[in-house]
């Protein structure tokens, strides 16, 4: 038996250890690219969400590489992405592929525990040692998953400073095939000191003053760099220090009901938006008042296209919060199309418009027309990287 | 919004300041030559060829016959070079521009300088429309048609072919109208079926080309300013300005008073901003323009796409050359930044 799962930005190393440990070999699809997208068009529903389709594309190209079982998460939520991996196994059935198997990773509440069926489902042998093995592996997984967080937070604080155009990014890279390689509980444990290492060894210029801006929105279009046209780089590189809570730690451990920053997000919303109605479209909300109350410079909200839950939100957004909060906010809707020129053209007037207004800002505090600004701050999770990275960025 | 230090250079050559602003669009091509004081010195507006290569080029030799005809423009330098529209990366890299901005800035810009209480903008071009937001002199809020290029111009030039009218007078066509048909706006495939079962069902040309101002104007309204407060001032430029049905239309939904910028700087306006904003960048930083001059027209420039391979996306890369010492100006296109040369 070989498995494989889809796509979803960093996030290989830590599904490929899931089930590695539990002795099982797992082959990757490619890279999200423009023929798995082609693919997953030509096969899906036309109106469908978009991250069906690269999903879809993904497990054509893993299935092309040997893998004849396919895990997908399933979460039993309000909108369409529960009935993800049932129509995903029939399309892929349809295609000849008939053999195949599209197991449901449910994730509704992690605490149910359905999740540890998933994983004896995918092992082909059978014995007591199961327990200890699923032990490990969820182990490892909360840890791998623990730093790609940690990677991808250092990326969006950094890469504004770089002076050479791209080294953030290959130090990603190379992170990434390192955290893959890190398969001993006590390296694991030092990994954050690797971490730090890598990315202090990048580069900087401490001049410059970047604009602070948070990324929210769908979790797979926010973290997959094919699907959201590299958006994170590109602000980069326009020097946006970019801010992004979502993750797929953040979202384990909140389905593990610990996650306390997301039951604060919830409280923020709850006036606006009283129950979980799929996507991110609650947790959007709160966290749009959250960054405006703590003096962020701007907002990007990106969804896939016909996302229900995020035109929700997208709504009470501009019509009741930017009227109160006056915190520029752009939305992108992220289809198949990779045509960059207009979505560039209303990124770099986004960013210019929020330089405007950090301007003007200024002169006003400078002429003592406004109070002093609180200062952004952003203490989650893992504040400790994140105040070793502001560490050396402000000192070296 | 724009700033100027008071930090003016000295140049060698003893002659006088102009800026180049330059605005490549989807259908159209604005040059704007502009001194220290904001007058505009000379302007090209031409339809654009092929290629923006080709079309930067024609403008550049329109602009230079310009100069070389009119003593008075000879006293001039440029000192600075700007690019916008939808190709400005590559006529940047093409002209040897200093800067490159997104058009949104660029109209802003422009506008304010000529109307420095402007509080909503409103353009519609060849292939694109957006509404722009003004408050105490910086923008605080812009959209732009993202998904379907109903209501532009390309759309009305198309249908003023098709009736067999010049697209000037489409404008007048549409004032004459006392009883404007109804045709759905939401989209230019549902509003040409509409156009002809009008036209077949015996409806006079004048009462259609209304109709259709009409819609166009709905659909810009309902697609762009969602929950925006389109508050007085209002400027409306680009292209479609010059149509009065366009305005009068927008009269009508908005019932708020429509200023139109005149001797023809309506369609001129990103490339006057870019010019202004050219001006601010040479005076703010004492670099010397990498602009490759009016001769640029001689060199033969060649652009070929290839792509990577080198990883499973396979980008497709951009490259733009010169002939004559194969020298690479520009590169783009990689997802990973390898090939990028700006």
């Amino acid at each position: 038996m070989i498995v494989s799962f889809p796509n979803m930005g960093y996030s290989w190393p830590a599904f490929k250890t899931l089930i590695e440990c539990m002795g099982v070999k797992v082959v990757l699809p490619d890279p999200t690219n423009r023929e798995a997208v082609k693919i997953g068009v030509k096969y899906s529903p036309e109106f469908v969400c978009f991250p069906f389709k690269p999903t879809l594309g993904d497990f054509v190209s893993a299935i092309k590489k040997g893998a004849d079982t396919l895990v997908m998460a399933v979460d039993c939520g309000p909108c369409r992405f529960g009935f993800y991996h049932a129509v995903q196994e029939r399309i892929l059935h349809d295609m000849g592929y008939k053999d195949v198997r599209v197991i449901p990773l449910d994730q509704a509440d992690l605490l149910e525990f359905k999740w540890v069926k998933t994983l004896f489902e995918v092992t082909p042998t059978k014995n007591l040692f199961l327990y200890t093995k699923a032990v490990k592996a969820v182990q490892y997984f909360i840890k791998k998953t623990k730093y790609i967080e940690d990677i991808s937070t250092a990326e969006g604080l950094i890469r504004c400073y770089e002076r050479n155009k791209g080294d953030t990014t290959r130090v990603v890279k190379k992170l990434l095939i390192k955290l893959d390689e890190t398969n001993k509980i006590n390296e694991l444990r030092k990994f954050k000191s690797v971490i730090t290492n890598e990315f202090k060894k990048i580069d900087i210029d401490r001049s410059r003053n970047p604009l602070k801006v948070a990324l929210s929105g769908e979790i797979h279009i926010t973290l997959e760099p094919y699907d959201n046209l590299d958006i994170r780089r590109k602000l980069g590189e326009m020097g946006v220090q970019l801010y992004q809570n979502l993750s797929v730690y953040d979202w384990v451990i909140h389905k593990f009901h610990l996650n306390f920053h997301r039951k604060w997000l919830e409280y923020l919303a709850r006036p606006y938006m009283p129950m979980d109605i799929g996507g991110e479209a609650i947790w959007v909300i709160g966290e749009y008042i959250d960054r405006a109350r703590s003096g962020f410079d701007g907002f990007i909200h990106a969804y896939p296209f016909t996302c229900m839950p995020e035109i929700s939100a997208r709504t009470i957004l501009t019509n009741v919060l930017y009227k109160k909060y006056d915190l520029p906010i752009i939305f992108f809707s992220f289809d198949e199309h990779a045509a960059e020129s207009g979505f560039r053209t209303r990124l770099e007037a986004f960013v210019d418009l929020i330089q405007g207004r950090r301007e003007k800002k200024k002169h006003e505090k400078e002429t003592k027309l406004e109070k002093k600004l609180k200062e952004p701050s952003y203490e989650i999770h893992g504040g400790s990287l994140y105040n070793s990275v502001v560490q050396f960025i402000q000192a070296g | 919004m724009v700033q100027v230090n008071e930090k003016i250079h000295v140049p060698k050559d003893g002659k006088r300041n102009s800026y180049l602003g330059i605005d490549v669009g989807s259908v159209t091509l604005k040059f704007v030559l502009m001194d220290n004081d904001q007058r505009v010195l000379s302007q090209v507006f031409l339809r654009n060829q092929g290629s923006p290569i080709d079309s930067v080029k024609l403008g550049m030799a329109e602009m230079r016959s310009q100069i070389e005809k009119n003593p008075e423009l000879q006293e001039y330098a440029i000192r600075a070079c700007g690019t916008t529209g939808s190709a400005r990366y590559l006529t940047k890299a093409v002209v040897g521009g200093d800067l490159a901005k997104t058009e949104i800035i660029a109209h802003a810009v422009a506008t304010q300088s000529l109307y420095p209480d402007v509080r909503t903008i409103l353009e519609i071009g060849g292939q694109d429309s957006k509404i722009i937001i003004l408050r105490d002199g910086i923008i605080v809020d812009f959209a732009m048609n993202s998904v379907c290029a109903a209501g532009t111009g390309s759309f009305l030039d198309h249908q003023a072919t098709r009736l067999n009218i010049p697209i000037e007078d489409f404008g007048d066509y549409a004032v004459k109208s006392k009883n404007p048909a109804s045709i759905a706006g939401r989209c230019t495939v549902f509003a040409e079926s509409d156009m002809i079962h009008k036209q077949n069902a015996g409806y006079s040309k004048e009462d259609i080309i209304a109709g259709l101002c009409d819609s166009l104007v709905r659909n810009y309204l309902n697609n762009l300013s969602k929950g925006k407060d389109l508050e007085e001032p209002i400027v409306f430029q680009g292209g479609v300005s010059f149509n009065k049905g366009i305005i009068q239309a927008f009269k009508k939904h908005l019932d708020r008073k429509i200023t139109v910028p005149k001797n023809g700087l309506n369609v001129l306006m990103g490339a006057l901003g870019m010019a202004i904003l050219s001006r601010e960048y040479y005076i703010n930083n004492e670099i010397d323009t990498v602009f490759r001059g009016l001769r640029m027209t001689d060199i033969d420039f060649r652009t070929r796409t290839f792509n990577c391979g080198d990883c499973p996306n396979n980008c497709s890369i951009v490259e733009c050359s010169i002939v004559e010492n194969n020298e690479v100006i520009a590169r783009w296109g990689s997802r990973c930044g390898k090939w990028e040369v700006f």
